[in-house]
Parts: structure tokens; sequence; C-alpha cells
């Protein structure tokens, strides 16, 4: 088998609010795959079910190989320091306690210092060499550079990169489109509690279609236009401020953001 | 070091680091112990003779339903309790340490007012020892599974702290240790039945072991338990 995760018909429900409708969707070994949606489309049940973390109402969630993952800050008790966290982990996971590993992740610092007094960026590295302990084939990780600095958050970039050369699956849940675009070979995203789009980042943009900002600066101000046919409107556009007699003084033309095609669809437009 | 072990040695670790744990545990007891102990051996010397008993009862009493709870509600009413079921580890596993380290930090707190109580206030010490010893052992158990209840129930810190209040407070008044329950009026002698400070004070002041003040401490100590894997259940398979 080639994937890392399928997951068939999955519905949850909490009483009489239905989460999750019946999705599909799979992870290829080796892939970085990212999780998308708007607050309470579904994500995290979603996530939480496939980690065996809640139990689910019906489908099927096969998961082919040992599972590593990366909790949320508040998931260590707040007088814990680093380094016994690392050593707890190890023996629930009969592996060696390896501290060195919060070196790799330029944490080795926290190994005595208590979960309490770390910063955000310190509980999540901390949590991700915690979920690394079982040397996991498939990691999770939840918005794994949320409140990190631009250092901090293209070394882990990087380490995630490297766990992926080391022919391990990434499935993350992140809010910042600029790291999917940049780490991930495929995402999904969910609305309303159905997978709205499942592919690659290039396949998403295909999908949208060829969106185009054009801004135009005369000496009235800035004019913002939107087109999927930029010759078309261009001539129009242009035609228009001709006929108008205003002088042009800048034309700016780009390609939509991920982060406008994630919206598109997330939000159903 | 196997895991269990290892998570016991840790967990007594995090409860010498954590206020809550320390104050009631050992610094409230002490105090009490030092004010109340001072005043009923100079009101009522004929206290001299179980003053270590309703010392360690109201330290056992304190420690457990005011100081276990919100170490239980830590995990088990946030996202610590992922950290187990990631890992595989089943979720009682801390609920036993947690249990497990209280017991001893409250055998420690009783062992030190064993000791201080003859030196401080001249007060004799318990005349018959296994009683008093078994009867400690099985009172920490006891108010230990009735804490474990609070700490699982109760949604957040907040609530907990006014459930072990609502339980504390009734416990030590109407247990006998701070005046003879026979001074109580009917109804709240009666009440005061209901709970296992009352039961382990007769204990560990009793000459000798007896089935009619075992046996309520056995049933508290049944429904607790049976009530906490219920809890427990509850929140595995949310």
């Amino acid at each position: 088998m080639t994937n890392a995760l399928e997951v068939k018909g999955l519905r949850k429900s909490y009483g009489e609010k239905v989460v999750l409708k019946g999705i599909d969707l799979y992870v290829r070994r080796g892939d970085i795959f990212a999780l998308l949606g708007v607050n309470g489309a579904g994500k995290t049940t979603t996530l939480e079910c496939i980690e065996g973390l809640r139990k689910y109402d019906g489908g099927t969630i096969s998961v082919n190989g040992r599972i590593g993952i990366q909790l949320q800050s508040a998931a260590l008790p707040a007088h814990i320091k680093g380094g016994e966290a690392v050593r707890l982990f190890a023996k629930w996971n009969r592996k060696p306690a390896d501290t060195s590993m919060l070196a790799a992740l330029g944490v080795d610092s926290i190994a005595n210092k208590q979960y309490q007094a770390m910063s955000t960026g310190q509980k999540r590295r901390l949590h991700l060499a915690l979920a690394l302990i079982c040397d996991p084939d498939i990691v999770f990780l939840d918005e794994p550079t949320a409140g990190l600095d631009i250092e901090g958050r293209i070394s882990l970039h990087e380490y995630i990169r490297n766990l992926k050369a080391q022919g391990k699956t990434i499935i993350l849940a992140s809010h910042d489109m600029a790291e999917v675009e940049s780490l991930c070979d495929s995402i999904a995203i969910l609305r309303d509690g159905e997978i709205a789009f499942a592919g690659t980042v290039i396949a998403l943009t295909e999908k949208i279609g060829k969106h185009y900002n054009i801004q135009i600066r005369t000496g009235q101000g800035l004019e913002t236009y939107e087109s999927d046919d930029i010759r078309a409107s261009l001539i129009t556009i242009l035609k228009s401020y001709e006929e108008k007699d205003t002088v042009i003084q800048d034309i700016r033309v780009d390609r939509g953001s991920l982060e406008q095609h994630f919206l598109k669809i997330a939000k159903g437009e | 070091m196997n895991g269990f072990l290892y998570g016991f040695t840790l967990q007594w670790k995090l409860d010498l680091r954590s206020r809550t744990m320390l104050i009631t545990c050992y610094a409230v007891p002490l105090l009490f112990f030092a004010v109340m102990g001072g005043i009923f051996t100079s009101v009522m010397p004929e206290s001299k003779e179980t003053l270590i008993q309703s010392m360690t009862v109201f330290a056992v009493t304190m420690g457990a339903l005011i100081g276990l709870p919100p170490s239980l509600a830590e995990i088990y009413r946030s996202d610590i309790k992922n950290a187990y079921q990631a890992n595989g580890v089943p979720l009682s596993l801390g609920l036993i340490l947690i249990n497990i380290s209280a017991f001893v930090h409250l055998l420690i707190m009783s062992a030190i007012l064993y000791v201080i109580a003859p030196i401080l206030f001249d007060v004799k010490i318990p005349e018959h020892l296994e009683t008093y010893l078994g009867g400690l052992v099985i009172l920490i158990t006891v108010s230990l599974s009735i804490a474990s209840i609070i700490g699982l129930a109760v949604k957040d810190t907040a609530n907990t702290s006014m459930f072990s209040i609502l339980l504390f407070i009734p416990s030590t008044m109407l247990s006998g240790i701070m005046f003879p329950s026979e001074m109580l009026p009917q109804t709240f002698a009666i009440a005061g039945k209901l709970f296992p400070a009352t039961w382990g004070y007769k204990l560990m002041t009793d000459s000798a072991f007896s089935l009619q003040t075992l046996c309520p401490l056995l049933g508290i100590f049944l429904i607790a338990f049976i009530l906490s894997g219920v809890l427990l259940k509850r929140i595995r398979t949310r």
C-alpha cells in the first residue's frame, strides 16, 4: 500500500450537530499534507478522529504506520521540566530517553525549564520533540510554527523537510497559507464538514482559474479590479481610462494568492 | 526504572513544585495544628488523649479533599489527557499515580504530626498503634477516593475548589475532631456519618478494629471506586 492514511466516509456528530458528513481523503506515504478550513469547519475533529483521540460515528480510518502527535500547548503539567517530559514520553514508548533531540530543535535550554515558564515557541518545539520520540512513520503537527519568529519558522520548516527526507509522512493543520504553499505536497480543504477540495497546491490554483488582481493608480487615487481574463479586462479598463482622459501613474498586475483561493473554496464563494 | 516507577517519582516531584499541594498537604495543616493544638490542650486538657488523631484527621481530610482534585482536573479537564491517549497509555494511570503520590504526602504529614505533637504540646501518643496506623491508611485511601470523584467529575478548577470546600467543611465539623459528636444535634450527628472523617477518627481512637466502623468506610470506598471508573470511561469515550 502506498498510502500512509486512508479515510472513507468519516462521520461525526455532537448531539444534533453534524460536524463531519462522510469525508474521504488519503495521504500518500512520504508526503507533507495539510488539512485546511476556516474555524468550525471540522479540522480538529477530523485530526482527533484520525489520531485516535476522539470516537467517530461512522466510516473507516486506515493509518499505515506508527504515529507521533504534536500536541497543542497546555498538554503538559505546568511544573514539568522539558527534560523530564522527554524522559517520561520515552518511558511510555519504551525508547531510550534522548534529550539531544531538544538540541536538534534548538531548545536544549529548556531541559531544566518548567513548562509554565516556556515561551510559545519553546512549547511547540518541545511538543514536536515529544511527538518524534516513538520514531513515528506518520507525524501529526498542529499549527507547528504558530507563535514563532521568522528565524524559528525557517529553521522549523527545514526540520520538517528533513523529516520528509527521512521518509516520514507529515500531516499538518495550519492557517498559514505561505507555510502550506512552501511545505506541502498535497492539501484538503474542509467546508461545513465536507471535503471541498483535495489535491496539490497547483491543482488548487488551476481549479479556481487564472485569477488576477489589477491595481491602477491615478491622480484620483488607487482603483482595484479582479479578473479571470487578464487580456480582455486590461483592454476594457485601459480604454475606459482613455475615454475619461485620466492619466495613469502606475499599473500593477499579480496572480491571486493561495490565501484568496483557499478562502474562495473554504467559504464557498 | 520502569515507566510506572518513573511516573510516580515524577508526580511526587511535581506535587512538591505545586503550591496548592504544598499549602493543602503541609502548610495549612501545620498552621492549624500549631494554633488549635495550643488552644485545645489548654482549654480542654483531656484533648491531649486524642490530639494526634484529631489533627491527623484534619490534615488528611484537607490534603485529600482540597489538595487532590485540582491535580486531577489539570489532567482530565485539559489536553494533558491527550498525551496519555496519544502514547497508548491508559487514562487511569494519571489517576493512580496522583493518588499514590498524594497518599505518600499525607502519610508524611501524619508522621510529622505524630512526632512533633508530643514535643510541642505534651500530648499522649496513640495507645493502640495498630488501630491508629490501620485507621490512618484506610482514612487516607477513602478520602482520596472521594477526592478523585470531585477531580474527575467537575468541569473546571474553579468549581473543583467550591465542591472540595463544600465537602471539607462538614467533614471536619461533624467528624468529632473539633468537639465530641455526642454534643451535636441528632441531624448533624447522622449527617456526619456520611463522611469518612467521622469513621476514620473513630477507627484511629478505638482500641480494636470493629466491623461496625470498617463497613461504612468500605462502602464509601466501593461507591467512590465505581463512580471513578464510570467517570473515567465517560472522559475516554468523548
